[in-house]
């Protein structure tokens, strides 16, 4: 990505639009308590080289970049998440504070988090500037990327013969029935948490409600026993 | 508290203080008064105004008038040229003004004032045949910065003021906000008929600034009222202000503390720019055209928000080039009108010396700064940018 050539482009309108723009002092006051203490002690400062799978973002508007690399293992579970960041407090404190939560998560989970308006993850940041809002969507954005590119690698290696339920991560029908009925599970969030299915484009979402109907009326309801 | 901040405002001097501190006690009578408590205050702002003009070089101090801030100067000179002169709507100015100015041309081109807007370099300067043809015989007014409050660059009011004589019967308007009290200024040698100046950038309080307007020129009052400032700017004077402003261009005028200013500016400049490999200068190299107290300095491929709170949290005061305001987060005009590169523009950071530091400050910032650089190179994407301005200083050297 090319941010200077970007630059030049939006600053040849710019320059006949003086913003408000002046040398200033921002205010570290205006930051959670979770963003200030990532901002200043960051974790996962880093790259995980070849066996990450990497994510990018960045902002013409505010000139912010930003890459993270993952590393998720053979049950589809982040193991490791690193990041690197040219961009304001805001997003190395959020960019910190994420990586480190998602480790041990699975990565369909996660991405079903991470989809707009990633209100969970916005809670969990506290209370965020108006202004920074869009540091949590950059940070949600190359995260979801260096997931993406996992599942893409999941589906170029897969050879099985099953029907797939979920093609993003690449769950068979089976998969998620077994999940279901050994979890007594209810929800397609719940069905996600368990096996990862449904964490990305959600176009599977009617079918595994199919599944979970078909099971629940095979194993009727016996929470009142 | 290491501050380096002191173009954004400087600390009220001690000299100062002390002569403001009667007329925040006993001295609190209304200049306009003729008894004897009013006769005193009148006294008092007529020194004051006398100390700024010596200051500014003035041929009389009645050229003088004292205003509420630097702003007001610069908004009461454009503002009140165009009330007077509703037809001459030609406007000259530079892309790098102050928002005092910038904005208000901003604002006067929207309600039907032609501006011209005067391009810079990539090293912050005019090229003076940029003005000698933006100049017509219908030009109003020409505004121009005597320093530049990001770069410290100094343009060269001497030759524009000759020029606009020369090519225009346009007013010339100088905003010297961030120059005064750093470098002499000798008006009555110069072409300029309208002088801007605010107190805070001179160890005087806030709330105080001053319009030099020649004599023979007169401006319609900013504000309207009383026969205050000889019915130039109607109000009550704000005398405990005015005296400390007096008392700021005093301790200006006396030659003590300037060398220490740019000796100290010489050194964390020279340091940081040989220490630390991805930096760059914003502004001429020519220290003759700079202010003696400002450097702006791009650290390449990081962010100077995070800069400048690291520097925050070890106690130094310093400003940065970019800002996020409702989202968006964007280098200033100033730099973006240098071409400064994106990636250059975000990461600089402004430090600016006053009277107050000390060499010790200096050398605990130079102590501190590569450590945070480092740190945030180290947390920075453009590895391989990073890498090629290292390979490229290492082949210099």
């Amino acid at each position: 990505m090319c941010l200077v050539e970007a630059y030049l482009i939006v600053s040849r309108f710019d320059k006949q639009r003086a913003g408000n723009l002046a040398f200033n002092s921002s205010q570290m006051e205006s930051l959670s308590p979770v963003i200030k203490e990532n901002f200043l002690r960051p974790q996962n400062v880093g790259d995980l080289g070849a066996k990450g799978f990497t994510g990018r973002a960045g902002s013409i508007v505010c000139g912010a970049a930003l890459r993270v690399s993952l590393s998720i293992d053979q049950s589809q579970r982040i193991v490791d998440a690193r990041f690197k960041a040219a961009g304001c407090s805001c997003l190395v404190g959020a960019a910190s504070y994420l990586t480190q939560e998602i480790k041990g998560e699975l990565s369909g989970e996660v991405a079903a988090l991470l989809q707009p308006p990633a209100n969970t993850i916005r809670e969990a940041l506290g209370e965020i500037p108006g202004e920074r809002t869009h540091c949590v969507t950059l940070i949600c954005q190359a995260l979801l990327s260096a997931i993406t590119a996992y599942s893409d690698s999941v589906r170029d290696e897969w050879h099985g013969e099953e029907a797939l339920i979920c093609s993003c991560f690449c769950v068979s029908e089976r998969a998620i029935e077994s999940a279901i009925r050994t979890g007594g599970l209810r929800t397609i969030a719940e069905v996600t948490k368990a096996c990862n299915a449904g964490g990305g484009c959600r176009s599977c979402h009617s079918l595994i409600e199919d599944i979970l109907s078909d099971c629940a009326s095979q194993y009727p309801d016996t929470s009142g026993y | 508290m290491i501050y380096l901040d002191n173009n954004a405002t400087t600390r009220v001097a001690p000299e100062v203080v002390a002569a403001m501190q009667p007329f925040l006690t006993e001295h609190y009578g209304n200049p306009s008064s003729a008894h004897a408590l009013g006769r005193k205050m009148k006294s008092a702002v007529e020194q004051a105004r006398d100390q700024v003009a010596a200051l500014l070089g003035a041929a009389e101090a009645s050229e003088i008038v004292f205003t509420s801030c630097g702003s007001e100067s610069d908004n009461w000179a454009i503002g009140g040229f165009l009330e007077q002169n509703p037809n001459r709507r030609h406007i000259v100015t530079t892309r790098v003004e102050h928002e005092a100015v910038r904005n208000l041309c901003e604002h006067l081109a929207e309600i039907g004032c032609e501006v011209t807007w005067l391009e810079v370099d990539r090293n912050g300067e005019l090229d003076l045949d940029d003005l000698r043809r933006a100049l017509r015989r219908d030009t109003g007014i020409v505004s121009v910065m005597l320093a530049n409050n990001e770069t410290g660059v100094l343009f060269p009011i001497e030759q524009i003021g000759k020029i606009v004589r020369e090519n225009s019967d346009a007013v010339f308007h100088v905003d010297g906000v961030q120059a005064v009290g750093k470098i002499p200024i000798n008006l009555k040698d110069l072409e300029i008929d309208l002088f801007a100046l605010s107190g805070h950038k001179l160890h005087a309080p806030q709330g105080i600034g001053a319009l030099y307007v020649r004599k023979g020129m007169t401006l319609p009052p900013f504000i309207i009222g009383g026969a205050q400032e000889s019915g130039r700017r109607g109000g009550t004077p704000a005398v405990p202000n005015i005296v400390g402003l007096g008392a700021a261009c005093e301790l200006a005028a006396k030659p003590e503390g300037h060398e220490h200013v740019r000796r100290l500016r010489d050194k964390l400049e020279d340091e940081i720019l040989s220490q630390v490999p991805n930096t760059s200068l914003n502004g001429t190299s020519d220290r003759s055209r700079r202010l003696p107290n400002t450097a702006n300095i791009s650290f390449q491929y990081v962010e100077g928000e995070n800069i400048m709170m690291l520097l925050d949290e070890a106690g130094i005061c310093v400003s940065t080039g970019s800002a996020c305001h409702s989202g968006t987060h964007q280098a200033s005009p100033t730099l973006r009108a240098m071409n400064v590169p994106y990636t250059a523009a975000q990461g600089a950071i402004r430090f600016s010396l006053g009277r107050y530091n000390t060499e010790e400050e200096i050398d605990r910032t130079l102590e501190v700064l590569p450590g945070i650089i480092n740190r945030l190179v180290e947390m920075s994407p453009y590895e391989k940018e990073l890498r090629a301005l290292e390979t490229a200083k290492a082949n210099y050297e």
